[in-house]
């Protein structure tokens, strides 16, 4: 989630005016965005639609609160293009899009620096996917001559890289700089690198890494910046070099657009065109359940920031998360206010279940606590140490975790019994007779995983046995009325001769057994336990 | 309790100690007396002391032990007995009494001292010292030394309890070598109050009281001339655990109850998910930060799932470019290698979307499922490696964002028990509009109970063929869940505490 930190008194003198905290708080849940920090002559918000990058600014949220407030916003106006930008069609294949132009007429301080800063980053982070798909560079112009060029440049070319004091050569500096070991694997496979450079042949930044020392450092002053964005997707391309131009267009720089100049066609930048899609009115009342005045449409799309004419709607050029007609409806009932909508209810008769099984897993549970056994549940989540090594087994078949973020939670559980045991030993000091069970899935891995309902119990006490154990579970399966038999089993966590499978219709439904003392020896447990598993799955009447 | 029904409610052990107690107020000796074991006597005192009948006083006692040579001495007689004895034939010289008592030189000096200061030897100069008996001394054989009778008691004696003369003994044998000890020890006496006299003076005696009722009791009869010894209902009796519920499951029973009370279907999905269904079907694009390697839980093996080829190509269509969906689409190239991958299911909404594919879908339907899911988070306190999610749809023709609100409305009066609430626009990649859902809970104050939203005709038309609107929502249950539990660490809800689960209510 992105967030971003700006004076408070900053966002009020954007928007004209002073918001006592309610209706700011009421403004962020319109932006989807909330404060992440107390209120104080700083504000920190947090994003909760990551698809909203015009919004990363405090000049963004200014001028969305301005539109919901029903305040003018001022018209953004581009200068016609002056200078030129060539391509170098070799970077079709490497980094195809760029978009650049110029702002100029204020002077930057301290705290405006920071702003941009932030948004830079947060679009080339966030949005831009660290970079890969979008990346920015703002640089001053004052050393800056045209026309530039962005172009294709062998890693052997040298330049001096911000806060570095020699000359290196590009690939040096994806070797070197911190910058470049960050964001060099984004460019260290191609044979040439991107970069800018200026007409006297100094190379103004390698792209997508770092600035030159010389040409590409901003400091407090400056009134007059040079903004490129560069990336692998256009309309990703434009649409920062929008949000950008706005920006700055906001605190009152002058935008003047620059010509792209390919080898077939010239571009002017930023395009600060919208798109205009077709919208159906009568979709507001379908989806929203609201009937809304023609004029009453309009105004809540342009308090959303769109123009709306004859049915056709134009999106702000600084927005890409319209991607259907209901995106634009969402934003008439925000701009509507979710609070004015009245609840209808529902009409529908439809009668209520449970999946099939739980009827059954809820019978087999109260016979458990019925015979006395304390219902405990924990994570689905377990490790191959307790499920296999402490029970003296070995795995046939789990669900393991690439990722695990620890050990101990690193495989799905294929039993419940281990669990019980591991329960076991972590209460050696509460009163004994100790009788617990759990009902829940499993998952064990066969061709495909395959989730199971199990159940299992362990009593743990001076002298608990099969013969106990095993009248427990046949009084639970009893009661579902479940026909069994019990066979020997060999299973190593099992004392030899004192373990049984449940057989029912023929096939192995459980097993039930005295844990063999190696096996409590492990988990630390000095009191004899007897327990059982049955699968429900398996069982299910 | 008047003085009847208290002796009504003697135990057969009070009833035996209260008799004994005047004669024998120490623990160890009203035992010994009684028969009863000394725990035994202990807990009829206490329950005596319950009564008021008694009052237990721990004293210091100096208790007298025979010590080594005391026990010797006890089987052999005394040596200055022996001595005596052997005198009593005829006179000796001192310089073979050893050899010819058969004890020890040190001996022999006692002897010798003792013996004449009792007067009951003289020594006689002839060519050598000699030794011989006084009428006092044969008087002595006759009659017994003190010192033995002493000897010859039952041990341990309480010293408060010896004679004078016994005494005297007593200060005899402790100038001598390991004959006697004194242990102090610190012992139990009930003495006797008021109510504990009347008691006794009411002469309750056993057989006229019937304690257990017993099935020989029933079948004789003889009980019928018996009194029921009463019992003190109000004393403590030692605790036992039941067998019951997970406190925190028994919460999911509920919950589950109330939804299927409110006319939804359980839905149900699989733990290892393939991203498909997990999130490309809920059209989160495959470069959603939410899937991300930090984000969700990667399978090993088996890698991949199978798919219905069919439905596959629909999604990748509607991701690509909105398909028939009206949708521009994600514009990005999907990776149809990539949704078959497994993952571990971080949401429940995976099964709405199979549930919105399946052919048992119902049209209008409601549908609910409390589901295991799993995110990639560090635990602490708030945070869990897996935790149930609820949460379902509701498929209708016509329903629209005023039918959000009420169902949202009916959740949050069910659920947080609370008509006051707030929405608010959320985001959700699966639905439009989104909404946050704020309630009011009585205690809590205000709080975040979940989210809300119209499905995107991006999910539903794809997976059902057509566009049809669906209520979706989730719900953050646990929230409420731990609050009508009382706790405030989430690791609790799957507490590995006997005791904890043991002393949890169950709501």
């Amino acid at each position: 989630m992105p967030t971003i930190t700006f004076a408070t008194e900053d966002l009020y003198k954007l928007i004209g005016q002073k918001l006592d905290d309610k209706k700011l708080l009421q403004l962020l849940d319109c932006a989807k965005a909330e404060l992440d920090a107390k209120l104080t002559t700083e504000a920190t918000v947090k994003y909760n639609d990551t698809n909203q990058p015009y919004l990363w600014s405090v000049e963004g949220l200014a001028r969305l609160f301005r539109n919901l407030l029903g305040k003018k916003s001022p018209q953004i106006k581009i200068e016609k293009p002056k200078e030129e930008v060539y391509y170098d069609k070799r970077l079709a294949k490497i980094r195809p899009y760029i978009a650049c132009f110029t702002a100029t007429g204020k002077k930057i301080d301290d705290y405006l620096l920071k702003q941009l800063i932030q948004l830079q980053e947060k679009l080339a982070e966030n949005y831009g996917r660290k970079r890969q798909k979008i990346s920015i560079g703002v640089y001053p112009l004052k050393n800056i001559a045209f026309p530039i060029s962005y172009r294709a440049a062998s890693p052997d070319e040298t330049f001096t890289p911000l806060d570095f004091h020699q000359q290196m050569s590009l690939k040096q500096v994806l070797e070197k700089h911190p910058k470049g070991k960050e964001y060099g694997h984004l460019i260290k496979n191609q044979n040439a690198y991107p970069v800018f450079s200026d007409a006297r042949k100094n190379i103004l930044s390698l792209i997508p890494v770092i600035n030159s020392e010389q040409t590409g450092k901003m400091t407090i002053g400056d009134d007059a910046l040079l903004f490129d964005t560069t990336g692998t997707d256009e309309e990703s391309v434009n649409l920062v070099a929008n949000i950008f131009a706005y920006a700055l267009a906001e605190r009152g720089f002058t935008i003047q657009a620059l010509n792209v100049c390919y080898p077939n066609k010239k571009v002017a930048t930023p395009t600060m065109t919208g798109k205009k899609v077709k919208f159906d009115e009568k979709e507001i009342e379908k989806l929203l359940g609201i009937k809304l005045k023609p004029n009453e449409i309009k105004t809540a799309l342009t308090r959303m920031g769109y123009e709306y004419q004859n049915g056709n709607v134009t999106i702000p050029c600084y927005r890409d998360d319209i991607m259907h007609q209901v995106d634009i409806i969402e934003d008439v009932a925000i701009a509507y206010g979710y609070d004015k909508f009245t609840a209808l209810p529902q009409t529908a008769y439809t009668v209520g279940s449970t999946f099939p099984i739980q009827q059954f897993i809820d019978t087999q549970r109260e016979q458990w606590i019925g015979l006395g056994y304390q219902e405990i549940m924990s994570p689905v989540l377990s490790n191959k140490e307790n499920m296999y090594n402490k029970m003296n087994l070995t795995d046939t078949g789990t669900i393991e975790i690439e990722n695990p973020v620890s050990l101990t939670f690193s495989c799905i559980r294929t039993w419940i019994l281990p669990i019980l045991l591991d329960f076991l030993s972590k209460n050696k000091h509460v009163d004994y007779p100790q009788k617990i069970f759990e009902q829940g899935v499993i998952t064990k891995r066969e061709t495909e995983a395959i989730d199971e309902q199990h159940i299992a119990g362990v009593t743990a006490h001076s002298t608990a046995t099969f013969t106990e154990i095993r009248q427990a579970a046949e009084a639970a399966l009893k009661s579902s009325n479940i026909t069994y038999t019990f066979e020997e089993l060999d299973m190593e966590c099992f004392v030899p001769g004192r373990a049984a499978k449940i057989m029912v219709n023929g096939k192995q439904a459980g097993f039930i057994g005295e844990f063999h003392p190696a096996v409590l020896e492990k988990f630390g447990i000095t009191t004899p336990v007897a327990g059982c598993e049955i699968n429900l799955t398996a069982l299910k009447p | 309790m008047d003085i009847k029904k208290l002796a009504q409610s003697l135990h057969p052990y009070e009833r035996r100690v209260l008799p004994e107690l005047a004669q024998h107020p120490y623990l160890a000796d009203l035992a010994a007396t009684t028969g009863l074991q000394e725990v035994e006597a202990m807990r009829a005192l206490q329950w005596l002391e319950n009564k008021k009948a008694v009052v237990i006083e721990t004293a210091p006692q100096e208790l007298v032990e025979l010590d080594k040579n005391g026990q010797e001495y006890l089987k052999k007689g005394l040596p200055e007995k022996r001595f005596l004895a052997i005198l009593l034939e005829k006179e000796i010289p001192l310089s073979r009494l050893a050899e010819k008592t058969g004890l020890t030189r040190e001996e022999v000096n006692i002897c010798v001292g003792l013996l004449r200061q009792k007067s009951a030897i003289i020594l006689l100069q002839n060519k050598e010292l000699i030794i011989k008996i006084t009428d006092q001394g044969r008087r002595l054989l006759q009659n017994g030394f003190l010192e033995e009778k002493f000897l010859k008691k039952e041990f341990p004696l309480d010293i408060i309890e010896l004679k004078p003369e016994e005494k005297q003994a007593l200060e005899q044998l402790r100038k001598r070598k390991q004959i006697i000890k004194i242990d102090i020890k610190r012992i139990k006496k009930a003495i006797l109050t008021d109510v504990g006299k009347k008691l006794i003076s009411l002469g309750v005696r056993d057989e006229e009281f019937v304690d257990a009722i017993t099935p020989q009791i029933l079948r004789t009869g003889e009980w019928k001339n018996k009194t029921f010894r009463r019992y003190d209902v109000t004393i403590n009796v030692p605790s036992i655990s039941s067998g019951k519920k997970q406190a925190y499951r028994a919460f999911l029973d509920w919950v589950r109850k109330k939804f299927v009370g409110l006319g939804f279907q359980e839905m149900q999905g699989p733990l290892v998910e393939t991203e498909f269904w997990n999130m490309d079907a809920l059209y989160m694009p495959q470069f959603h930060s939410a899937r991300d390697i930090h984000d969700a839980y990667y399978i090993k093996e088996p890698k991949y799932g199978k798919l219905d080829d069919k439905l596959v190509k629909k999604i990748q269509a509607a991701h690509e470019n909105g398909d028939n969906t009206g949708s521009t689409g994600w514009r990005y190239q999907f990776d149809p290698e990539r949704t078959h991958r497994h993952v571990l299911r971080t949401q429940g909404t995976a099964c709405s979307a199979r549930m919105l594919a399946s052919k048992d879908l119902a049209i209008p339907g409601k549908y609910f499922g409390i589901t295991r899911v799993f995110r990639h988070d560090v635990i602490d306190a708030t945070h869990l490696p897996d935790f149930n999610q609820t949460e379902g749809i509701v498929i209708q023709e016509g329903l629209t964002f005023r039918h959000l609100v009420g169902l949202l409305k009916m959740f949050a009066k069910e659920f947080a028990d609370t008509e006051e609430i707030r929405i608010v626009p959320g985001y959700f990649p699966f639905t439009e509009p989104s909404a946050e859902l704020y309630a009011k809970h009585p205690q809590l104050g205000w709080i975040e109970l979940g989210g809300a939203g119209i499905f995107r005709p991006e999910v539903v038309t794809p997976l059902l063929g057509k566009n049809i609107s669906v209520c979706a929502w989730g719900l953050g249950i646990d929230r409420i869940g731990m609050f009508k539990l009382g706790l405030k660490d989430i690791r609790e809800l799957f507490s590995q505490d006997l005791n904890f689960l043991r002393n949890t209510p169950v709501i």
